[in-house]
């Protein structure tokens, strides 16, 4: 008799437990279940971010296709060494991201927190390189709009050319242009409107993810997190990854356009 | 709960996939491949994609209707960008051929040492 009462206690209180985490709200019957619906509403909300940037990557792709030689000149501009190194600072990112969402399933707490502490110093140099590379484009007068001018940064070049560093100037003697000046002057435009318009929204997203990790990273060193719940570390995990994948192809589309000339 | 928890060793195998990846995407832009440099970097920023969504956002351990949610997202992104580009290219030749030789009226000329 009173080991049917104990059994029946245990279990009482055995399924209060589970049911009254405090995370679980009590629109869901289980924690599992809670979970589910918000890893589904974080992929249907980052859906609708693919085809945000999709937009712009149909308006690349076209003007590509129309001016090819223009975005062939223009996207050696850019710096492979900035590129290539922030690709490398991104995907580092999301290593320590995906171990920050590791250590919270662990109940790990003080390495869930410097997970994502590293993760955002790893977003700031990201947005840092960005900077410098902006910075450049600025100081070249490659920045579309009144002050634009292509052969700026030839010009340049060629007058540093008499100087003992002359490589990049005589380097780009080799290539027969197909456009002429006048008609490089218009187009690489299209191709630089592009080129900041779509890192300038990625950029953005970054932002918004250091910002959102700033939250997760308090929450998690509050203690809000443990291995029965750690939805937000998880899901503002899916979104810094997304930005990730949204580099991922930038890095090839606009900073390798053709580089075997 | 029985959430998946991917050992350590999965998650670096991942991480210095991408950043082979990321060489191997570099050396081939450097290599003349003709019309093929730009299907093949696609194809491999693809993969790399698919590997951080597959392992890094844990898509391999959800449900079918998660999935399939990620699916669909994809299947519109090809929609989008299949159906846009058969579009411009059934057009006809490229425009850049169309191109007037000198600057049309409304452009403006570029300052400082390109003023000729």
């Amino acid at each position: 008799m009173s080991n049917a009462v104990a059994q029946a206690d245990s279990h009482s209180h055995g399924h209060a437990h589970a049911a009254h985490h405090p995370a679980l709200q009590h629109h869901f019957d289980t924690m599992s279940q809670q979970k589910e619906a918000a890893v589904i509403g974080m992929w249907v909300f980052l859906l609708t971010e693919i085809l945000f940037f999709g937009g712009l990557f149909v308006a690349y792709m076209i003007y590509r296709v129309w001016y090819f030689d223009a975005f062939a000149e223009a996207s050696r501009r850019l710096s492979l060494f900035w590129g290539g190194l922030n690709t490398a600072v991104l995907i580092g990112s999301s290593l320590t991201m995906a171990l920050a969402v590791r250590c919270a399933q662990t109940n790990n707490r003080k390495w869930t927190v410097n997970w994502l502490i590293l993760t955002m110093l790893l977003g700031c140099v990201f947005l840092g390189v960005k900077v410098i590379e902006y910075e450049d484009k600025f100081a070249n007068y490659e920045v579309p709009g009144p002050s634009y001018n292509w052969l700026y940064h030839e010009q340049h070049a060629a007058a540093e050319a008499h100087a003992p560093t002359g490589a990049e100037g005589a380097a780009t003697e080799h290539r027969e242009l197909s456009l002429t000046p006048d008609q490089l002057q218009r187009t690489t435009q299209i191709y630089f409107s592009l080129y900041f318009t779509m890192t300038g929204l990625h950029a953005l997203h970054m932002i918004v993810g250091v910002g959102l990790m700033a939250v997760i990273t308090w929450m998690a060193w509050k203690g809000r997190f443990d291995a029965q719940y750690y939805t937000p570390v998880e899901m503002s995990g899916l979104y810094w990854h997304f930005v990730d994948i949204v580099w991922i192809f930038l890095f090839p589309l606009l900073y390798l356009v053709e580089r075997h000339m | 709960m029985s959430d998946h928890v991917s050992p350590i060793s999965l998650y670096l195998t991942i991480f210095f996939a991408l950043m082979i990846l990321t060489g191997v995407t570099v050396a081939a832009a450097y290599v003349d491949l003709g019309q093929f440099n730009f299907p093949v970097a696609m194809l491999i920023a693809g993969f790399k994609a698919s590997l951080v969504v597959w392992y890094f956002m844990h898509v391999k351990y959800q449900s079918h209707m998660t999935k399939l949610t990620v699916a669909t997202g994809l299947f519109f992104l090809a929609i989008l960008l299949g159906m846009s580009l058969i579009d411009y290219v059934s057009r006809g030749a490229s425009f850049q051929h169309q191109l007037p030789a000198t600057t049309p009226d409304g452009v403006i000329q570029p300052p400082g040492p390109a003023s000729h």
